[in-house]
């Protein structure tokens, strides 16, 4: 095999930094399903706790992505996992808590899930601004979830939330079977 | 339509590649250019290589083609860099040719690049391949099925949009403005056929519009409609607001050009521009409804959320919207007087 | 709930990392053979809409527990499989599932959700570990599970959906016929896994 090659910056989507860090909360389900998750649990505890967690969790982000980005220090590999199986088992129970658990709860996932993301941004060269274009997706994303579940009022389409949950659940567990099994 | 922050973010952040340092040079408005490897037989299994992969100022996309075994590089092969593009040249020798070989683009798994490969044989006959992230290799021998012609030029329409900042800008000032559901359908239907005629126009070759001129004012009819948000937002009308349909078929007639940028680059033969024309042209206006459908169910989520937002946040996306449509017009007027 | 005990596993596991998986990795392929496994063999796929049928027979609130409870304790057995955690007859589990959960339809048996939750959650586990990790080299593992978990809970609405046919009297028989013949089915894998 021959190859063409030029020696040339590492670039991800060849759009700039801003499109890859969007094109990394699109695609990264590590930090997605999580995300859908608090926001499915947000939107289940109302108006209010959904627009809370719905600043704070991005703001929270940001934050630990500029840790991530200036530490390098990665959270132990079984957050992720853990991430999953909490928020998703807390939309599988419909038991949104108090407003200052889920509050907290965001400021973790942001801080935690934010600050990997950081690292890998750092190590990819993307920086502030690829950190900046995933908080601006996870914020929109965020929005459109819990505005959809605090408009839904028939009771099936609670269950439904729950179900959604459940998925999420489902793959925390298969999550942690491919980080500590021998396949992963 | 009172204006939340959210959409004004994310204008802020469609718009920001262009304003840091280090950004895409002014006349890079339409920066949404797949690769294109291009293979031209002139002897039995010589073939004069073009390579040619998007870049700006010194970052240059990391995908480079892998020709199978038996093929070599001869001769003398040049590299440049210029107009936003890296081109690279060279000759290559393949025992046997190139049939039922793969090229494989090494590194595309990692971007969201696509790569349009072209053999063009010295009998005439030519084949397209589109190669991109999920699959980065493409077996050489005969042309593609014009099923997956059509999904390639859609994909690639539905791309020009999503990453065409500046026509989804102009389309957010416009779902700013419209004041109604029916208003909103018109304005979209007069944009949507507007850009679909000059767009035809301007592919089939009947005429163009040159890029430099061309995109200072597409940024000035997003500047146009930065005071129009504006007076919405104070309770003002004015002509615009009364019948956005007429403005957004009007300018849509000059983004319909900008479109055309996307197809005419990659150099397409005659017999192959009308399929090539329709379904690119399917794929932007999947792309327009889809992010219109997005900032919709957005401004309906800060509804039903009840989000109180404070007045700047409330003014922000008509000045976003005004002052980067300025910002892009000066910048581009500045590109255009100096490239003259 | 069932998500509790794995939470508990999770934090005494959190304390040994392991070489980083790819977390950008793998493209739409770990997805798609996802999605694809589950309707790819016909064992798996009985079972699963019998689950949603018998749900639907049995109304509130079995009719989402039931595939609230499977894809979670699926997914348990696939993280036992994944781990390497040895589960005995897990082909004959498979066939037994599709066997005793026709059956159920079959006769319309309708016990307290507690049973049913756990004869279907005990099935689960055999499928999970059978089939959730079968991926193909190379390809994204969470993406796999996300498509694997997608299409079995798809499986499960397609089966509460032809579940819904029990308001009508004619439905009732249908239904009770479609179970004795997944019933059949299994008994048929079963005999399969029992003599091969």
């Amino acid at each position: 095999m021959i190859s063409l090659v030029f020696s040339a910056h590492l670039v991800t989507t060849g759009l700039g930094p801003l499109f890859d860090g969007i094109g990394h909360a699109v695609v990264t389900p590590q930090d997605l399903l999580p995300v859908i998750a608090i926001a499915l649990l947000a939107g289940l505890g109302g108006k209010a706790y959904a627009r809370k967690v719905l600043f704070i969790l991005p703001a929270a982000w940001l934050v630990g992505g500029l840790l991530g980005m200036t530490l390098m220090w990665s959270a132990p590999l079984g957050t992720t996992a853990l991430s999953f199986l909490i928020l998703g088992g807390l939309v599988v129970a419909d038991r949104p808590v108090s407003e200052k658990t889920g509050m907290a709860l965001a400021v973790a996932l942001g801080l935690l899930h934010g600050q990997m993301s950081g690292v890998e941004m750092q190590a990819a060269g993307i920086g502030l601004v690829g950190i900046l274009g995933t908080v601006g997706t996870l914020f929109a994303l965020v929005s459109l979830v819990t505005g959809l579940v605090v408009s839904l009022e028939r009771p099936w389409t609670r269950i439904a939330v729950r179900v959604a949950g459940s998925w999420i659940v489902a793959v925390g567990l298969l999550y942690l079977g491919w980080t500590f099994g021998t396949r992963g | 339509m009172r204006v939340p922050f959210l959409v004004a973010m994310f204008t802020v952040l469609g718009a920001a590649p262009h304003c840091l340092p280090g950004g895409p040079a002014p006349a890079a408005a339409h920066e949404v250019r797949p690769g294109y490897l291009e293979l031209r037989e002139t002897a039995p299994g010589v073939f004069r290589v073009l390579w040619k992969k998007p870049a700006r100022g010194d970052m240059i996309l990391k995908i480079d083609p892998v020709f199978p075994d038996g093929c070599a590089v001869v001769g003398i092969g040049s590299e440049t860099i210029r107009g936003g593009a890296y081109v690279a040249r060279a000759t290559l020798e393949c025992e046997g040719g190139l049939t039922g070989k793969t090229i494989e683009i090494a590194g595309l798994e990692t971007t969201l690049t696509d790569v349009l490969v072209k053999v063009y044989y010295a009998n005439g006959l030519e084949e397209t391949h589109l190669v991109h992230p999920n699959s980065t290799s493409a077996v050489i021998g005969g042309p593609g099925s014009v099923v997956q012609r059509i999904g390639a030029y859609a994909r690639l329409g539905i791309q020009h949009i999503a990453l065409g900042v500046d026509h989804l800008l102009f389309v957010l000032g416009l779902l700013l403005i419209v004041s109604s559901p029916m208003v909103l359908l018109k304005t979209i239907t007069s944009f949507t056929l507007a850009h679909s005629i000059t767009l035809g126009i301007a592919t089939l070759g009947f005429a163009n519009a040159p890029a430099l001129p061309l995109n200072a004012v597409i940024a000035l009819s997003i500047l146009f409609l930065g005071p129009e948000i504006v007076r919405v937002w104070r309770g003002e009308t004015s002509f615009t607001i009364r019948h956005p349909w007429v403005v957004a078929f009007a300018f849509g007639l000059l983004h319909g050009f900008g479109f055309a940028s996307g197809l005419t680059a990659m150099g397409l033969p005659q017999t192959e521009i009308p399929l090539a024309l329709l379904f690119f042209n399917v794929g932007v206006e999947l792309g327009q409804l889809a992010f219109v459908l997005f900032v919709l169910a957005l401004i309906r989520s800060f509804r039903t959320l009840e989000i109180r937002w404070p007045r700047w946040a409330q003014l922000f996306p008509g000045y976003a919207v005004g002052t980067l449509g300025a910002f892009w017009f000066i910048q581009r007027t500045v590109a255009l007087l100096g490239g003259m | 709930m069932q998500s509790i005990k794995p939470i508990v596993a999770t934090v005494a596991l959190l304390a040994f990392p392991s070489p980083l998986a790819a977390h950008e990795g793998g493209a739409a392929a770990g997805l798609l053979s996802g999605l694809l496994h589950p309707v790819s063999g016909l064992d798996h796929v009985l079972a699963m809409l019998a689950v949603g049928i018998w749900g639907a027979q049995m109304g509130p609130p079995a009719i989402w527990v039931l595939p609230v409870t499977f894809p979670m304790v699926m997914a348990f057995g696939g993280m036992l499989s994944l781990l390497g955690v040895p589960v005995p007859g897990v082909e004959i589990g498979i066939g037994l599932s599709a066997l005793l959960l026709g059956f159920m339809v079959a006769i319309e048996r309708r016990p307290a959700i507690e049973v049913a939750a756990v004869l279907v959650g005990f099935f689960a586990i055999f499928h999970g570990y059978a089939h959730g990790a079968e991926l193909p080299e190379g390809q994204s593992g969470i993406l796999y599970s996300i498509g694997f978990v997608v299409s079995t809970g798809t499986l499960h609405a397609s089966g509460i959906g032809v579940g819904l046919i029990h308001r009508w009297d004619r439905g009732k028989r249908a239904l009770r016929i479609a179970g004795a013949g997944i019933a059949a089915g299994g008994a048929w894998f079963t005999w399969l896994a029992v003599s091969g």
